[in-house]
């Protein structure tokens, strides 16, 4: 108990820490009074200000939301799959949001119209969820969770692959802003994104913590889960629609961003000592939005002004992570 | 438990995955306190009946009715409240506590997240402390022992409260300690709780320690349903399992204890002594004190030869002492202590050397005569010689030179022995620990008389025309004393069917018959009493008194016999008035009056020994046949 409200202290000051280095970091340093002058709403005019308000602080609201929706997307898929190495990522659900967003993003662009932010969702679920099926269907088939992951791996490659050949046919202006949403990045985040994204997370988010107590159940094992009483189908289907949702949101606002699904996640169960979802949930909303915030930090200031993709810099951070597990679990058991 | 409601009931029940059908037509009823045991070879469809019945399966056809609703229009969370499930899933439990995995089972009963209230945390800690298992709370789940997982998992599924238990092989992976352990425990909640338990087990000692009914599943279908006895009878465990013939000869015995004593198309299963117990116990208890910690199971080879492995019970300690115990398993013998938790509690003490000493529940003389002396515990010579060399052999292993205290002790001896004649006999306050090879073979009336009669008609038909009986162990060593083992002549065991035997000797056609025996045996053929157990009749005081009356004893000497504890007592009173020999002539007279009745038409003569005094006397025909046995051995060589 002492430990869990140390582990969520720790979590609230790390997050506070770096929304204020956010918010004052960047090519253009603001001092912190000054950052919270224009937070209360004065100043918002000049400068320093419209560079806080109407870029960094729509940036750093949707950097912390979609990384925190990442994790426990990530968290859900674990628990579905039993197995901590799970994640949008590296399972492809994030390639294949990309490709149906790059897709009808084409397709809106020729047509001569802009994509509404509903839309893009709408489409990187489709992909999250097409990607999602063929997933199911290949752990059907296939017990082991290392083929699986490999599986997921080349399934983001083809996703990956489409994307870049539709990319390169495009003719269009816009093709320069494709090509880095793409890749990943937080760059360009408008007030009227975080609007759309704030009500899908949120309800996602919501739904998600009140599905703690079957996923409890369901952690231990199907036998058991049903023992109890949990209706196995309807849980299922409620966690793959969840996952597919909150990680088609963040893919639909700032591009596949990798390994953060699967390291939050990780960190954050070390952090609690327990793998309980009613404390993981959002022990790892909170863990990835800091992740990310740190993650898009340094993306931003490292060689600023060139911004590196965000996903450039949540593999340095995350890979390694996902590496020692995996090696970790192989000396456990043969998976 | 009054309460013997239904609480689980299958009707035409079919079982299977889709198309395939597992198992059919399975009809059976399980009322509140039942334990049913389901056996039947692998693929014989007892896990998926398992699954049905627990609601994880959909029955193909048929339905499942638990207390009395088909479990279809049951919900999950109404059913989890009334049936619990350990299956063979092994649980995944990543980063949780013993007490997390146990409160799991609160599922059914907390709210929309799972949060525990006070009255959950409670139901969780009573389970966990019925199982044995609060100790593990804390415990991480994963790093625990598969038994200790079993323990923890049985608390986990009666923190779910329920009136319904199903198990599905819970004692796969048990070493037999857990298995016991788990066996005890199931059959606890069904008697005392009430609950209704399936269990599905592989190991059939275990099936018939459960004590229930058994439900034997074969090909799809219930191919027997009945008590243990029924079950076992026979080789229809054999057929279950398609077995050749006779490859279950020697799996009827728990604990892997199986020696039998065959006679006509019976078998009989040894057991062991409480002397045995209890000098196993005090080996198990030396082991825990001198190396921290209880061996799995303990053995050692009785004085008889056969060896006995036997898992401990009851295992404490602490730093300055360590104490177990071992459940007597008296085989098919009819005996009080059957059953019976005989501890040893070990500690160190200044003085080297190990001593032996009775607690509560072991007996102590106060009466002389017996085997021991006044004061001492009511722990033969015979069952100290093995518990000294059992505790010696572990501090020999472990290099240990000090001194040993080991107490023995009977939980419940000052109850069972109520049930014996240690009160007569002057040993008080609880049971003697006995035996003198470790053994017991059984003594149901029938089969015995029958093994009687095999071992004559054995000795006959290889030529033998002469045979000496004796009733039991004290005889033999006797025998070997007298140097009467060296004629070749075939000494059969009769026990206390004397008259059984002597009628089976003569009918074969036997020529010559030497009874020899214990004088608190053969006395009672004086009274012409041929079953000698004590259940028949004892008349031993009465006998010595009214022939030391006729020899002209006092009232004075005949009052004091009367108040004997044992023949040997009396003995010691008529020596010292020197009235022994006449005693023992008038004595030995009747014994071969009444023997020569009996065994009309062949020579027939006894012999009467005690322990302390070696000869007593022998009949003229006794005599005169030994004469003649140790003249021919001696022209033969």
């Amino acid at each position: 108990m002492r430990r869990t409200v140390a582990a969520f202290g720790v979590l609230a000051l790390v997050l506070a820490l770096l929304l204020v280095l956010n918010l004052n970091m960047g090519s253009v340093s603001v001092p912190p009074g000054r950052v919270l002058e224009i937070l209360m709403g004065h100043g918002r005019s000049d400068t320093a200000g419209k560079i806080v308000f109407t870029i960094r602080l729509p940036r750093l609201i949707a950097a912390a939301v979609l990384g925190g929706a990442l994790a426990v997307a990530g968290f859900l898929l674990q628990t579905f799959f039993a197995n901590p190495i799970a994640g949008p990522f590296v399972l492809g659900i994030s390639s294949g949001s990309k490709l149906t967003v790059a897709l009808s993003m084409i397709w809106c662009l020729s047509a001569g119209r802009t994509m509404s932010s509903a839309g893009m969702i709408l489409s990187a679920f489709l992909g999250a969820a097409t990607a999602m099926g063929l997933i199911l269907l290949i752990s059907g088939r296939v017990r082991k969770m290392s083929v699986l992951v490999i599986c997921g791996v080349m399934i983001g490659y083809i996703c990956s692959a489409v994307t870049d050949f539709a990319v390169t046919f495009a003719d269009d202006a816009n093709i320069v802003n494709l090509h880095n949403w793409s890749r990943g990045s937080f760059s360009g985040m408008s007030w009227s994104s975080v609007r759309a994204m704030l009500p899908v997370a949120g309800i996602a988010l919501i739904l998600s913590f009140l599905l703690s107590k079957p996923m409890s159940a369901y952690q231990m094992g199907e036998q058991y889960a049903r023992n109890l009483g949990v209706d196995l189908r309807k849980f299922r289907v409620a966690l793959i629609l969840l996952s597919s949702v909150l990680s088609a949101c963040v893919t639909a606002f700032a591009g596949p961003i990798s390994f953060l699904g699967v390291a939050a996640p990780h960190l954050m169960k070390r952090l609690l000592g327990t793998a309980k979802p009613i404390l993981m949930i959002p022990a790892c909303f909170l863990g990835g939005a800091g992740f990310c915030l740190l993650c898009d930090l340094l993306a931003r200031t490292l060689f600023a002004p060139t911004e590196l993709s965000i996903s450039t810099v949540t593999a340095v951070f995350g890979a390694p992570i996902v590496i020692c597990m995996m090696v970790a679990r192989g000396r456990e058991r043969v998976a | 438990m009054t309460d013997t409601r239904l609480l689980l009931e299958t009707r035409s029940l079919t079982v299977g995955y889709g198309e395939r059908i597992v198992a059919s037509a399975v009809d059976a009823a399980i009322k509140a306190g039942e334990l049913l045991v389901l056996l039947g070879p692998n693929g014989s469809g007892k896990t998926t009946l398992l699954k049905t019945i627990a609601g994880q399966l959909a029955p193909l056809h048929g339905a499942v009715f638990l207390a009395g609703k088909d479990l279809n229009t049951v919900s999950g969370s109404d059913r989890s409240k009334k049936l619990s499930l350990l299956s063979t899933e092994r649980p995944a439990g990543e980063l949780m506590t013993c007490r997390e995995v146990v409160s799991a089972g609160r599922y059914p009963y907390t709210g929309r997240l799972g949060i525990l209230s006070d009255r959950d945390r409670e139901v969780a800690e009573r389970c966990m402390e019925r199982m044995g298992a609060l100790e593990l709370a804390e415990t991480p789940f994963d790093s625990i022992s598969d038994g200790q997982r079993q323990r923890v998992l049985l608390a986990r599924a009666l923190c779910q409260e329920p009136e319904v238990l199903v198990l599905d092989e819970p004692a796969s992976y048990l070493d037999i300690r857990y298995q016991l352990e788990l066996v005890e425990a199931l059959k606890r909640l069904s008697r005392e709780d009430g609950l209704a338990v399936v269990v599905s087990l592989h190991e059939l000692d275990l099936a018939r320690r459960c004590g229930g009914r058994i439900l034997c599943l074969r090909e799809g279908r219930v191919d027997r349903l009945g008590t243990a006895e029924e079950i076992f009878a026979g080789d229809y465990l054999e057929k279950l399992f398609s077995l050749p013939a006779g490859s279950l000869q020697n799996t009827g015995a728990p604990e892997g204890f199986s020696h039998y004593v065959q006679s006509e198309g019976k078998r009989l299963r040894c057991g062991y002594t409480t002397g045995t117990c209890a000098a196993l116990a005090a080996s198990g208890a030396a082991r825990a004190l001198l190396t921290g910690a209880f061996p799995e199971s303990v053995s050692l080879v009785t004085p008889k030869g056969i060896r006995v492995e036997v898992p401990l019970e009851a295992c404490e300690q602490d730093e300055t002492r360590a104490a177990c115990g071992v459940r007597k398993d008296a085989g098919d013998d009819v005996d009080c202590t059957a059953g019976a938790l005989i501890c040893a509690e070990v500690r160190f003490r200044q003085k080297p050397g190990v001593e032996i000493d009775g607690g509560a529940g072991v007996g102590r003389v106060t009466k002389p005569g017996l085997d021991q002396p006044v004061g001492a515990a009511a722990i033969n010579s015979t069952p100290r010689r093995m518990i000294l060399e059992a505790v010696e052999a572990v501090c020999r292993t472990v290099e240990y030179d000090g001194g040993l205290q080991v107490t023995v002790s009977v939980p419940q001896g000052e109850e069972l022995a109520k049930k014996t004649l240690n009160g007569d006999l002057g040993v008080l306050g609880g049971i003697s620990i006995l035996g003198t090879s470790g053994i017991v073979e059984p003594m149901s009336h029938q089969a015995l008389v029958d093994t009687i009669a095999l071992e004559l008609r054995q000795a006959y038909a290889l030529g033998h025309r002469r045979v000496i009986l004796t009733p039991g162990n004290y005889g033999t060593a006797f025998l070997r004393e007298q140097g009467l083992d060296a004629f070749g002549v075939p000494v059969v065991k009769c026990s206390n069917y004397i008259g059984d035997a002597l009628d089976e000797a003569v009918s074969l056609g036997y020529e010559e018959l030497l009874l020899a025996g214990h004088l608190g045996k053969l006395i009672k053929l004086a009274g012409g009493i041929m079953n000698t157990h004590s259940r028949q009749a004892d008349c031993r005081r009465e006998l010595i008194t009214a022939h030391a009356a006729v020899c002209g004893g006092s009232r004075e000497l005949c009052q004091a016999l009367m108040e004997c504890a044992t023949t040997d007592a009396c003995l010691e009173l008529l020596e010292r008035e020197g009235r022994m020999e006449q005693v023992m002539e008038s004595l030995i007279g009747e014994i071969g009056k009444h023997l020569q009745k009996r065994a009309q038409g062949i020579q027939a003569g006894a012999m009467v020994f005690s322990n302390e005094r070696g000869l007593l006397g022998v009949t003229p025909e006794a005599k005169t046949m030994t004469d003649r046995w140790r003249m021919a051995a001696g022209e033969g060589k």
